[in-house]
Order: structure tokens, then C-alpha cells, then sequence
């Protein structure tokens, strides 16, 4: 390949089982088509044939691949991507923040393709050109924090250290070498310049939703990339760039960016409380605040809501604000838990955020006083409200500190909960744990029968499907099912669908990462504007193949169309890419994504036996707050949700199946990749 | 004459009822005072009608902008945000830029508090040496590895390491150099003399690398082993050359604290010895995680 700006021109392909690495170079079309991130893994994920059905999650020829896109790097608001199958079967797309993927950019990649199972335990460290495959045993089985601290200082580029000294008293003068003579068996290389990616004990055991996390507490949601990484037992990857990016034009490269950052400067919300800011407003205002296994969406007294508002929580317990590279919005805050519970007092973990709030906060019952419901007045004080903080941010911690997801994890224990409130289970269903409502001890047990996979556990570490399935088995009663709040047999995350303030169901069932919250078009599928919301999700699609921040982008504004359009070309210097190649990558990721998970999972029937894995409870009247009895915009009737279906697939040019047709695959350029699959359907 | 100023007054319909009054009560005095001295004293009246109301917001660099609309605060809703982020964007920057002046026997002091290890120091920094030192690359490439300043994340705090202008005391260790620049066995890194070196970049009494000098960090690196194993971490290397680096304070004017977008950087001269200040990077984390987070962490 010629010069190459923006991206590199490369990509590392490690063999864990062979110990071998080799360097795939694209062409250049193959970036101009899939951009990067996301939907260049996917590309991948067909090319290589890991879509088929028969190759398993866990078996080495499964490929874990981090992408990075033509703007990571110097470009502010960068994130890295986790492209792999689930081990549920589906596509995994897992993203996170933090300066590990800036720094793989540096070191002259586009991405790395992980293949094989190692031996024993390893880490891959890459310094610039050079990638090693070393031994992990040591830190197998340690947290994801303590071990990355660890690892941080094992990877060193050789312009940063010397592995023999060369100072020597001759250097000093006479007296300085008498009261501190130089110490030659002092290392030189204090430093914590490489970044790292890594898994926890959940990953090691492969818990199906465990996450590869970086800096402490930023997780590759969902989906379970960590435990793909486990089954190959790889406990990280740890990366130091030291070559830096070239840009096609620079000056206006920067130009832009610096316009982001300066917007950035003056956002008040972002900058503030990040989404910790929007707690109080989820659940009394728009009524989709995950409450108990999503049985209530608002609090009947909006002061039960108060302990997970961002300016309580500052008062309480925000130490100070962390941000990824360049970008000025600092969302997350590193916390401290104070409690007068010993068990949690003292933790360091970050806020929670509006998916942890949510997902373990309410949905676990932790806000309510002992005993009451969320129908019940309040009647505790600020302390009372600290402690409920304090157990939503200790049980974030642990899920972030074993690499596990807490949306996925926080719904599952959720779901025991209200099995254990209508008496389906019991604790001696649980080895002895009673999952009551608001009981940060059991949750703290259960969460670690779950990572070791000890008795239950081993059921639970399957995730919130096969758990109902196998309760519904055990217990003979099949209605237990319908309790497992998700889609696509997968959990929903914190954003309710009934008061059709905060989401439509039918996002839910459109978006091609398993009922996930950040698919883009929220606004116009609540308006049931479903070319909007196919732009909107095909922006973000975009934005997930560069890859950017959502919060910079689809919701803070920060990015448009246009200005990524002209940041892409300013760092690529491709001069055609344009709207019309924006769009095109959106097209691709749904129709890639939408084929990988049908064919992946061997679905017969894409409406009936995929789509309509809808729980109930969507369409139920809501019990409490200002949208009491709401039943979603289809006030409802899922018929007429569906109806809404078919609308949005023939808007998308897709069989009524929801399958892509042979013209858009065609339209799309990836028919040599997918139609063979698609065809099934046709 | 207020027309002649137009460009560089907000738009019309961004105009506040009291920068309107007040310009157009300047209009009036200049009218009578006469052309150059109304000329000056125009923008200069909008200039502190506007810093006054941005005050209020975040500004804390040169740049003034206009606040940001309350909406904001209260509604964030996805959609929302989006229509009031179009509002956000009408910037308006009025105060002319304020010809810097070097600071001498200044320092960098890093709040652990305010820091949010975003980088943008680095990248700023990273971005003026790469101009000076490779002119060939500046054009379409971006290095950190060009910055002095190197924020380094240790998880739950951020550490930024630059030269704190540690000095050997005379009566103890018998020079009063820096101790980079005493065990230097070339005398590339040496002190520019205040008065001297190319103004933006080196002088004015800090340091700086002679690349023709220096042997790099191949042949010797001792700048760096004193500096790490007795004070802080504040040399690095060029990824190309080899060739030692060190903070020259920009000669007393640096870019990495105009481009701090929190203010976690201040521009000081505080009077006495840096070394007090330096220590190395894990030792710098432990004593924040004691001070932030009140714990004792052993990194």
C-alpha cells in the first residue's frame, strides 16, 4: 500500500495455538467500504467464516479482534471496539473508552486479530512493530484492576528504559555520592505509558458476559468479549505506541478537532455529572428507570430517586473526573464508597453511571427503605439515601472489578429476585442465598458464586435466558420465562419502553447488537418516524466503525454527519468519501450485523423465532408515576408493533423477513461475502 | 462605525439586551470623542460586557465565549440536547489576543484534583516541539512522543510528569545545577541564560538538549537514570533521534497550561527549589491515592 494516513495500512494477526504473528495489509478499498471498528471486524467475521454455526464461541477457531477506525488516534473522543462471536451465539460489539486504543494507533496498527488458544495463561504485549506473546500465569486470577496496574509496567519502549545502569559516582559530584551514591540495581523505567486491555477471573472462567476492561473501570460492555478472550486464555493485551499517526491534511485536521474541543469546553450537562446527571430526571420524568425487574419505572416519591442524582451523589462521594484522550467532557468520576457497612465502606470504584444506576441501583431494589415498596412514601433521611448510593456503587465495583457486565448481571439477579417475591425459587435454589430485594449481601454472594462458577453459579454464568429456561425446567412451570426481561434472548438495559419517553420497544428489536440502549434514533422511533430512526441508527453504525464516542455524537451533538465526513477526509484524504459512503457503512454494520446473528444462531423464521423474543411485560400498564398506565406508544398491542416491523424492513430494503435483499447486498458491495448466507431466507 | 465593527460583535439575534445598550452607548461617546479613539474603545466595551456574563460558565482560558443556554442544565433530553447544542455553538470571540510575556524562574504545578488525564497538554505539546525539531514531520504527523509533559493514568488517578526544575543544593551535595544537567557527561543539557535561545521554545534561564551534543539514550541516558532514580521522570527521549528532551518551559511561556482545558496547570514561580516538588511517577500515585482517596496503595 501507498503512504497511508489515518489508518495505517495494517493489521496483526496473532495465533495464539502456533505462538505466530502476521501482518494482514487490506486494501485500501476494504477501508473505504467497512471504514474500521465495528463493521471492518464484521467483514472479517464473514470472510473468515466465523459466522458459520458450527464454529463455537469458546473453540480456538473463534477470532477476537479489536478495530480501531480512521480517526482513533489523534482524534479526540476515540473508543476501541471488541469484534468477536458471543458466546450466546450472536455478534458481539463491545465498546468502551480509555487510552488503550490511541495508543495501538501509535504503535501502527488498524486492529488486532486474535486466533488460537494459548497453552497456559499469556499476555500480548505490542511495541511498536514488535508483538510478543508472554506468560500471564502469575496474574491469572487477579483482578482487573490490580492486574492491569501490573501489567502497565511490564511493557516499556526501549526509548523510555535501561536494563543496565550507566550512572556512575564519576557522574556526581564528591559529596552528592556521599549522602545518595547512584543504586545500580535501581530499574530505570518507572513509567505508566502503555495501555492496557484486560480480563478479570470472570473472563478466565468464562462467565458469558464477562468484559475486557481497561483503566479500572471502563468495560467492553456486554456481550461477553471477555470470555472469549478466557477461552483462549489470554489475560490482556498491553499496548505502547511510540510512531504516532499521520494525517493526510492536518491542518484542518485540527482544526476541526479543536472546534469538538471547544464545544466540548462549553457543554454544562456533559461536564457536570456526566450521565450520573440524568438519574432523577429517568425516573420522574420520563418514567424508564429499571425498578425491580422493571415491575415499577418511577418511584411514587420522587425522593426515593435522590441518592442516584448526579449532585447527590457528587456531595457524597465524587473524588474527581477522569476523561479518555482530548476529549473535554469527562463522564465518568472516580468515587469512594462510605458507608457504615464495613464490607463496602471505603471502595474506589467510579460513580455509577446511568447503565449501573439503573441496572443495579433500581432494578436491584437497593433505593427503597427495608420493607417498602417503590409504591411507598419515603421515609428515610440523607444517610439512608448515602447508603443506597453506596450499595449501587460497591456492587458496580465488584462487577467491574471481576470484568463482568453489570446490564446483563444486574437484570439477571433481578430476575431471581422477583422468581424469589412471586415464590417460584427459594434460597435453597440458590445453595442457601436469600435474594431479597435490597440485600447487598446476597447480591455480593451470588455475584461471587457467579464468577467462580461454583454450584448455581455455574447455571447463572449462562446468563438470563438459560437461567429462566433451566428454573422454568426445574420448577415445571414454562411461565417463569416470560419474568426475563429482554429481547433477542438477551437483557434490556436501563431505558424503559412504556411511557414512550425514553425508548419505542421497537428499538429494541431493530438494533443488531441484542436489545442494546446506544443503537441511535431513539427520537424518532418514539415519534414512530421509522426513516428517521434508519438514519439515526445508520449514523451510529457509522460512529461504531470509527470509532467515536455516542456522548460526543449521537447525543451530545459534538459530531455530525458533516463534520465527520470532513474529519474522515482530512485524515484519510479520500476525497470520495461523502454522504452517500457515510450512509452505505450504516447500511453495511445493519445488514452484516442483522445476517450474523440469524445465520450464527441457525434461525429458521427471523420474525417469528428471533424477533418476537419480546417479554410481556413491554406492553403491561405501568403501576406508578406521571405515565401510570401506560402501555407503550402502541398502547399495547404488539401487533401493531410489529405492523411497524414490516414498515421499517421495507424501509431498509430487507425482505419482510427482515433479511437484505440479493439488490442491496449487491447495492451494498458485500453480496461476495453474504449473499450465500442471506439466500436462505430469500 | 458600528458598522465597520459588525464582524466581530455577535450576531444580531445573539445580541443581549445589555451588550446592545452598552454598545450602542459607546457608538454615542466615540461619535463625540472622535474616529481612532472610538475605534479602540468599541470592542473593548463589548470584550467586558461579555467576560462578565461568562463568568458565570466554565471559561478559563482566553478565549471568551457567551454562556450557555439554561435549557441546557435542566432538559437533557437526547433530542433536546441536540437542538440546544446548535445554540452552544454560536461562539463568539471578541478579546483580541494578549501578547504573552515570559515568565522567569517559573515552574508547572499540576492540581491532582482538577486533572482529568485527557491529555490535551500532551497533545499541545507534543505538537510545538514537533514544529521546531522536525519541521519535515509537523506537516501530517502527530507524536506524543514529542511532548515533555507525559500524563501517565494509574487508574484512578492521573499523574503528569514534566521536569520540575529540581536543583542540587550547594552546601550538601556541592553544585547548584540541575542534576541532569551536572551528570550530563557532554554538557548538551545545559541552562540557557536568561535573555537568550529562541523565544517560545528554549531560554530565559530553563533547559535545554544540544542534540548535536548529546550521546542519547543508547550510548549513556544518564539524565534520565539520576532524574528517575533520585527526583521525578522528567526526561524522555525522541522517538527518532534518540536524542535526550527535557521541558524548557516553552522559554517561559507554556502551551500545555493555555491548553488545559480545566486549569489543572499553573504557570508559577514559586521562589524556592522544585525538587520538593518531584517525585517519580508511581511514588507521585501513591501519595495522590493517600490524598484523594485516603489509602495506601502499594504501585
Amino acid at each position: 500500500m501507498a503512504e497511508a494516513y489515518g489508518i495505517t495500512g495494517k493489521i496483526a494477526r496473532i495465533d495464539l495455538s502456533k505462538e505466530k504473528v502476521t501482518v494482514i495489509e487490506p486494501d485500501i478499498e476494504v477501508y473505504k467500504k467497512f471504514l474500521g471498528g465495528a463493521t471492518l471486524g464484521m467483514y472479517y467475521l464473514f470472510k473468515e467464516g466465523i459466522v458459520s454455526p458450527d464454529v463455537d464461541p469458546f473453540s480456538p477457531e473463534n477470532m477476537l479482534q479489536v478495530m480501531l477506525g480512521p480517526l482513533n488516534g489523534a482524534a479526540p473522543n476515540n473508543r476501541s471496539v471488541f469484534v468477536t462471536k458471543s458466546p450466546y451465539g450472536f455478534i458481539c460489539l463491545s465498546f468502551a473508552g480509555g487510552q488503550t486504543a490511541m495508543k495501538l494507533r501509535f504503535a501502527g496498527w488498524d486492529g488486532l486479530q486474535i486466533v488460537g488458544k494459548a497453552k497456559d495463561p499469556v499476555y500480548i504485549a505490542v511495541i511498536d512493530d514488535k508483538i510478543e506473546i508472554r506468560d500471564a500465569s502469575d496474574l491469572w486470577g487477579k483482578d482487573t484492576e490490580e492486574a492491569e496496574m501490573e501489567l502497565k509496567k511490564r511493557v516499556l519502549a526501549p526509548i523510555e528504559y535501561k536494563d543496565v545502569s550507566v550512572l556512575t559516582k564519576y557522574d556526581m559530584t564528591p559529596q552528592w555520592v556521599e549522602i545518595r551514591p547512584p543504586d545500580p540495581e535501581k530499574t530505570i523505567g518507572a513509567k505508566r505509558l502503555a495501555g492496557v486491555w484486560l480480563i478479570g477471573p470472570a473472563g478466565e472462567n468464562k462467565v458469558w458476559f464477562a468484559n475486557i476492561v481497561t483503566e479500572g473501570f471502563r468495560a467492553h460492555g456486554r456481550y461477553g468479549s471477555g470470555a472469549i478472550a478466557g477461552s483462549k486464555n489470554l489475560k490482556g493485551i498491553v499496548v505502547r505506541g511510540t510512531k504516532g499517526q499521520k494525517l493526510a491534511d492536518k491542518a484542518k485536521f485540527l482544526s476541526i478537532m479543536n472546534d469538538i474541543v471547544n464545544k466540548e469546553k462549553q457543554s454544562y450537562f456533559w461536564r457536570s455529572y456526566g450521565t450520573a446527571g440524568i438519574g432523577y430526571w429517568e425516573a420522574v420524568a420520563k418514567s424508564g428507570f429499571p425498578i425491580r425487574n422493571w415491575q415499577w419505572e418511577s418511584w411514587r416519591d420522587p425522593r426515593t430517586a435522590k441518592a442516584l442524582t448526579g449532585p447527590f451523589m457528587d456531595d457524597a462521594s465524587f473524588v474527581r473526573k477522569e476523561a479518555c484522550p482530548g476529549c473535554a467532557l469527562h463522564c465518568a468520576y472516580m468515587t469512594q464508597i462510605t458507608s457504615k457497612d464495613p464490607m463496602m465502606n471505603g471502595g474506589i470504584t467510579d460513580m455509577p453511571d446511568w447503565e449501573a444506576m439503573g441496572m443495579v441501583g433500581g432494578n436491584l431494589g437497593y433505593l427503597e427503605m427495608p420493607g417498602k415498596t417503590p409504591s411507598d412514601p419515603y421515609t428515610g433521611d440523607h444517610f439512608d439515601q448515602a447508603e443506597a448510593l453506596a450499595k449501587t456503587q460497591y456492587t458496580t465495583m465488584l462487577f467491574d472489578k471481576f470484568g463482568m457486565d453489570f446490564i446483563e448481571g444486574g437484570a439477571l439477579i433481578a430476575f431471581l429476585m422477583e422468581l424469589r417475591q412471586r415464590g417460584y425459587i427459594g434460597p435453597e435454589d440458590l445453595d442457601g442465598i436469600d435474594l431479597k430485594w435490597g440485600d447487598v449481601h446476597a447480591v455480593d454472594a451470588i455475584i461471587r458464586k457467579i464468577v467462580k462458577r461454583e454450584g448455581i453459579g455455574d447455571v447463572l454464568a449462562r446468563g438470563l435466558f438459560e437461567t429462566a429456561e433451566y428454573f422454568a425446567e426445574k420448577k415445571g412451570k414454562p411461565e417463569i420465562v416470560q419474568y426475563a426481561q429482554g429481547c433477542h434472548r438477551y437483557a434490556q438495559p436501563a431505558h424503559g419502553t412504556r411511557s414512550n419517553k425514553d425508548r419505542n420497544p421497537l428499538e429494541y428489536v431493530t438494533v443488531i447488537r441484542p436489545c442494546e440502549h446506544t443503537g441511535g434514533g431513539s427520537g424518532a422511533f418514539m415519534k414512530r418516524d421509522l426513516a428517521g430512526a434508519i438514519k439515526g441508527q445508520n449514523f451510529e453504525a457509522v460512529t461504531n466503525s470509527l470509532v467515536i464516542c455516542a456522548f460526543a455524537s449521537t447525543y451530545g451533538g459534538f459530531y455530525v454527519e458533516d463534520n465527520i465526513i470532513e474529519l474522515v477526509k482530512a485524515a484519510t484524504g479520500w476525497t470520495d468519501f461523502d454522504s452517500d459512503a457515510f450512509n452505505k457503512v450504516g447500511e453495511r454494520y445493519y445488514a452484516l450485523g442483522r445476517l450474523f446473528s440469524l445465520h450464527s444462531l441457525r434461525i429458521k423464521d427471523p420474525i417469528e423465532d428471533w424477533d418476537k423474543t419480546f417479554p410481556p411485560r413491554w406492553f403491561e400498564p405501568l403501576p406508578e408515576g406521571p405515565y401510570k398506565g401506560a402501555r407503550s406508544v402502541y398502547n399495547g398491542d404488539p401487533e401493531a408493533m410489529l405492523a411497524d416491523l414490516r414498515e421499517y424492513y421495507k424501509l431498509r430494503g430487507w425482505t419482510e423477513k427482515g433479511v437484505p435483499t440479493k439488490e442491496k447486498l449487491e447495492e451494498l458491495g458485500i453480496a461476495d461475502i453474504a449473499a450465500d448466507i442471506a439466500k436462505q431466507w430469500w | 462605525m458600528s458598522e465597520e465593527h459588525s464582524s466581530e460583535s455577535p450576531p444580531k439575534d445573539r445580541i443581549s439586551r445589555r451588550q446592545f445598550v452598552a454598545g450602542a452607548a459607546t457608538a454615542i461617546v466615540s461619535a463625540v470623542v472622535g474616529g481612532i479613539v472610538g475605534s479602540q474603545a468599541f470592542p473593548k466595551t463589548v470584550t467586558e460586557t461579555v467576560t462578565r456574563e461568562a463568568t458565570k460558565t466554565l471559561t478559563s482560558t482566553a478565549t471568551v465565549s457567551t454562556t450557555i443556554p439554561t435549557t441546557v442544565v435542566s432538559t437533557a433530553t437526547k433530542e433536546v440536547t441536540k437542538t440546544a447544542t446548535k445554540e452552544v455553538t454560536t461562539t463568539v470571540t471578541v478579546t483580541p489576543t494578549v501578547k504573552k510575556t515570559p515568565i522567569k524562574n517559573a515552574m508547572l504545578l499540576i492540581n491532582p484534583v482538577k486533572c482529568t488525564g485527557c491529555m490535551l497538554c500532551a497533545f499541545a505539546c507534543a505538537e510545538h516541539w514537533i514544529k521546531e525539531e522536525h519541521p519535515e514531520l509537523a506537516g501530517d504527523t502527530i507524536n506524543l512522543e514529542f511532548s515533555r509533559i507525559r500524563p501517565m493514568r494509574f487508574q484512578y488517578v492521573d499523574v503528569v510528569n514534566v521536569c520540575y526544575q529540581c536543583r542540587l543544593e550547594p552546601y550538601a551535595e556541592g553544585s547548584d545545577k540541575h542534576p541532569c544537567e551536572q551528570v550530563c557527561p557532554t554538557g548538551a543539557l545545559h541552562t540557557v541564560p536568561e535573555g537568550e535561545g529562541k523565544e517560545g521554545y528554549y531560554g530565559n534561564g530553563y533547559l535545554w538538549v544540544d542534540k548535536d551534543k548529546c550521546l542519547g539514550i543508547d550510548k549513556c541516558g544518564r539524565c534520565l537514570e539520576v532524574c528517575e532514580e533520585q527526583f521525578g521522570s522528567g526526561i524522555s527521549y525522541d522517538p527518532i533521534t534518540k536524542k535526550a528532551q527535557v521541558c524548557s518551559m516553552c522559554g517561559g511561556m507554556p502551551v500545555c497550561a493555555d491548553a488545559c482545558p480545566e486549569g489543572a496547570i499553573e504557570v508559577v514561580a514559586p521562589g524556592r527549589n522544585g525538587r520538593v516538588y518531584a517525585e517519580p511517577p508511581e511514588a507521585k500515585a501513591e501519595l495522590y491515592y493517600m490524598k484523594l482517596f485516603g489509602v495506601r496503595r502499594d504501585l
